[in-house]
C-alpha cells in the first residue's frame, strides 16, 4: 500500500516529517515510560512481525493477491502507540535497510498507516468491543487499511495542485484526486476485508498463546 | 562526528536536492554522479534501482501517457515527455541515492545517537532477517509441494499456517530478549 520514493513534493513530505516527528518523539516518550526487559522486546517482536505480515500474500478470488499490514492486529493487542512506532520502524528499515518505499514518503506513510491505521483500528476496538468483538476485531482491520488509503489517495492526488511547472504540468504525482480517490481507495476496500480476517484470527491466536505462555 | 553520522546528514541533503531540482538534465547529471561514486558497482546499483521501480513506474508512465494522448486529442494537454521524463529520472536517482548510502553506511552506527533506538532496531532487524528467510522457505514449500497451481483454499491454509508461525515465533523472541536483557542488566546500566 504504501508510497514509494519521488513521487511527494517537499512541500508535503517536511511538512509531514515535522509532524510525523512530533508524533515519534510523543510514541516514544509514552511507550518509554513503560519500557523495561518486557515492552522493549515486544516493540522489536512487534516490528518484526508486521514486517513479515507486510510480506504475505493474502490470495483474492480471480487469482490476484493483496499484501496485509498487521496494523489492526498491533494496535488491538499492544496499543495505538507501540504499533504507531512498530509500524513507522517497520517502514524505515524498509526504506534504509532494504531499499523498499522511501526516505521521502517515509512520514506520509508512517502517519497514515502507523498512525491513522493503528488508532482507526484502536478507537473502533474500544468503542464496538464489548458489543460484539468479532464484528468489533474485523473492522478494526477494515478500518486500519481503508482509512489510511483514503489519506495516501487525498496525498497524492494534491500533488498536480502543489507541484507544477509553469506550463501546469505536474512535477511529482501527476494524477489528481478524481483518479487517485477511486485507484486507490476501491482495491482497499476489498483488501480490507481480508486485513478483517486477519485482525480476527490473529488476535484470538495470540490471545490464546499469550494464555498458555503465562 | 563518525564517519557514517557524516554520510547520514550528505545523503539526506542529497535527498532533499533531488527533490527540490526540477530540470531533467541536472536530475540526470545528479544520477550520473552517484553513478560515478558507485565506481564498479555503478552498473549493479543502477540494475537494481531500474528493477526496483520498474512496475510501479512503468504502470503510472504508461497511465500518464494514456491520459496525455486522450487529452490531446482535445487539445489539452502540453507534451507528456518532459513530466515523464523528470519523473522517472527523479524516482531512479533516489533509489540509486538509498542503495548507495545502504550499501556504504553501517545505519546501526549512523543511528548511534540513541541507545533504546539502536537496540529495538538491532533487535527488530535481526528478527526481520529470520522472518524473510522463514517467508522463502514457506513459499517454496509450498510451491515445492503442489503438482499444480495451489487453489485459493489450499492458499490460504498455507497463509494462515505462516502467519500463525510467525506470531508464535515472535511472542518466544519477545520472551527470550527479555529475559537476555533482564539477565545482563541493560536496564540498570
Amino acid at each position: 500500500m504504501h508510497i514509494p520514493d519521488g513521487f511527494i513534493s517537499p512541500q508535503t513530505y517536511l511538512p509531514a516529517y515535522a509532524v510525523a516527528a512530533g508524533l515519534w518523539a510523543y510514541a516514544a516518550r509514552r511507550v518509554k515510560r513503560d519500557l523495561d526487559a518486557d515492552t522493549l522486546p515486544f516493540l522489536a517482536a512487534g516490528t518484526a512481525l508486521s514486517f513479515v505480515l507486510m510480506m504475505v500474500a493474502l490470495p483474492l478470488p480471480g487469482g490476484s493477491t493483496a499484501h496485509a499490514a498487521g496494523i489492526g492486529l498491533l494496535a488491538v493487542s499492544f496499543g495505538g502507540w507501540m504499533a504507531f512506532l512498530a509500524v513507522s520502524l517497520v517502514l524505515a528499515m524498509q526504506a534504509l535497510l532494504f531499499g523498499d518505499g522511501g526516505i521521502t514518503a517515509l512520514p506520509i506513510n508512517a502517519l497514515a498507516m502507523g498512525f491513522i491505521g493503528s488508532f482507526a483500528a484502536l478507537v473502533t476496538w474500544k468503542l464496538l468491543g464489548r458489543w460484539h468483538e468479532t464484528l468489533a476485531l474485523f473492522l478494526a482491520g477494515w478500518f486500519s487499511i481503508v482509512l489510511p488509503a483514503l489519506l495516501m489517495a487525498l496525498v497524492l492526488g494534491v500533488q498536480p495542485l502543489i507541484a507544477h511547472d509553469a506550463q501546469g504540468a505536474p512535477l511529482f504525482f501527476p494524477f489528481g484526486l478524481a483518479i487517485t480517490l477511486p485507484a486507490v481507495v476501491l482495491p482497499h476496500l476489498l483488501v480490507g476485508l481480508a486485513e478483517g480476517v486477519l485482525t480476527v484470527l490473529g488476535y484470538r491466536y495470540l490471545t490464546r498463546l499469550r494464555t498458555r505462555l503465562a | 562526528m563518525q564517519r557514517d553520522h557524516v554520510f547520514l546528514g550528505l545523503y539526506l541533503a542529497a535527498i532533499l536536492a533531488a527533490t527540490t531540482i526540477h530540470s531533467p538534465l541536472w536530475l540526470a547529471a545528479g544520477l550520473g554522479l552517484v553513478l560515478l561514486i558507485a565506481g564498479r558497482e555503478a552498473f549493479s546499483l543502477l540494475r537494481r534501482a531500474v528493477l526496483t521501480v520498474l512496475a510501479f513506474n512503468a504502470l503510472i508512465s504508461l497511465s500518464y501517457l494514456g491520459m496525455a494522448w486522450w487529452q490531446d486529442a482535445f487539445g489539452l494537454s502540453p507534451s507528456p515527455w518532459q513530466t515523464l521524463l523528470r519523473l522517472n529520472l527523479r524516482v531512479i536517482l533516489l533509489t540509486s541515492l538509498t542503495f548507495l548510502f545502504i550499501s556504504r553506511v553501517n545505519l546501526f552506527q549512523a543511528l548511534s545517537f540513541s541507545k533504546n533506538l539502536t537496540y529495538v532496531l538491532g533487535l527488530a532487524y535481526s528478527q526481520t532477517l529470520t522472518f524473510r528467510r522463514a517467508h522463502d522457505d514457506f513459499r517454496l514449500a509450498l510451491a515445492s509441494r503442489s503438482l499444480h497451481r495451489p487453489s485459493l483454499i489450499d492458499r490460504y491454509r498455507a497463509s494462515a499456517a505462516a502467519v500463525s508461525w510467525y506470531i508464535e515465533k515472535s511472542l518466544h523472541a519477545a520472551t527470550q530478549s527479555s529475559q537476555a536483557l533482564r539477565s545482563r542488566g541493560f536496564f540498570h546500566d
